[in-house]
């Protein structure tokens, strides 16, 4: 019995300790917002309770380097794997996890960011 | 005549500007820190999304790296320290200002040791300190690594006793800039 109550008890410790990283793409978007929009909101310092929190955010694309796209110069979104086929001025939504505003470039972070629409 | 000089002027000083502003930059900058303790779980996360800039006539660094972008390998000890450590929502950011020794843009090239003189922001504390670093000019970047030691206490970074053997005192953190310019 004790034996059993130690193995189980390990047992939920051990997923306690090494449960999973959040899925980004899993989760349902906290909100739907435009690039221009979710910078205007962080530099009237109204951004802290999208911190953390997966977003969706629509906009056209204004440049696009190697790992991340950057959207109306306003959102810079890192991509964990290739970033699809798209161009600059493509109009797309983009799903990541917010994570601050970047007072030296003057964008808004997001990361582990997927496509969710494609241009058409 | 005299319109030539002022027209001369203007040109003049809008060269000297333009000189005086350029910059070299990167959102892409690496930060890693370990703060491991041996025999016990690794400690150490990376962030690869830390933006920085470098004013090429003056040697004035930059640099910015948000909080919530450290990524460790074990999930709660990412969420311990941003909830519990270094309390990101309330200090969503750690950021450097400072400026390079003895910069000269013209005399860079190949690798070579600096000091970058600055101030750490982080958790809400301010800094002072001097960061040795290399740094050479490559293929029209400039490349700026850097490693140094920073101690949580001295950031209000409090450590509860119960976690504090498993968490060193002192935290290894080496960054890596691959500047470009803007």
């Amino acid at each position: 019995m004790l034996i059993l109550l130690v193995v189980i008890g390990g047992y939920v410790a051990y997923n306690y300790m090494y449960q999973d990283h959040r899925n980004i793409q899993s989760e349902t978007s906290h909100i739907e917002i435009t690039a221009p929009y979710l910078l205007e909101r962080f530099k009237k310092e109204d951004g802290a309770s999208l911190l953390n929190q997966t977003i969706t955010v629509t906009g056209t694309i204004t440049s696009i380097e190697e790992g991340a796209i950057t959207l109306n110069e306003s959102v810079y979104a890192s991509f964990p794997k290739i970033i699809p086929k798209v161009k600059v001025n493509d109009k797309v939504a983009i799903k990541g996890r917010c994570i601050g505003y970047d007072e030296l470039f003057g964008i808004v972070k997001l990361d582990q960011c997927n496509l969710i629409k494609l241009p058409q | 005549m005299k319109t030539v000089i002022v027209v001369l002027i203007f040109c003049l000083a809008f060269i000297v500007t333009m000189v005086g502003q350029e910059k070299f930059s990167t959102k892409t900058g690496e930060i890693n820190f370990e703060a491991s303790v041996p025999s016990f779980e690794e400690v150490k996360a990376e962030n690869d999304n830390v933006s920085a800039v470098l004013e090429t006539a003056t040697g004035n660094f930059a640099a910015l790296a948000l909080m919530k972008g450290f990524r460790f390998k074990v999930a709660l000890m990412e969420e311990h320290f941003n909830e519990n450590y270094i309390e990101s929502s309330k200090y969503p950011k750690a950021t450097f200002k400072g400026k390079i020794h003895d910069f000269n843009f013209s005399q860079l090239e190949n690798e070579k040791k600096y000091v970058i003189k600055g101030t750490f922001n982080l958790h809400g504390t301010n800094k002072t300190m001097e960061v040795p670093s290399t740094i050479s000019k490559r293929d029209g970047k400039i490349w700026v690594s850097t490693q140094f030691i920073l101690k949580p206490e001295e950031f209000n970074i409090k450590i509860p006793s119960i976690v504090s053997k498993k968490i060193a005192d002192q935290v290894n953190v080496s960054a890596f800039f691959e500047l470009k310019a803007q």
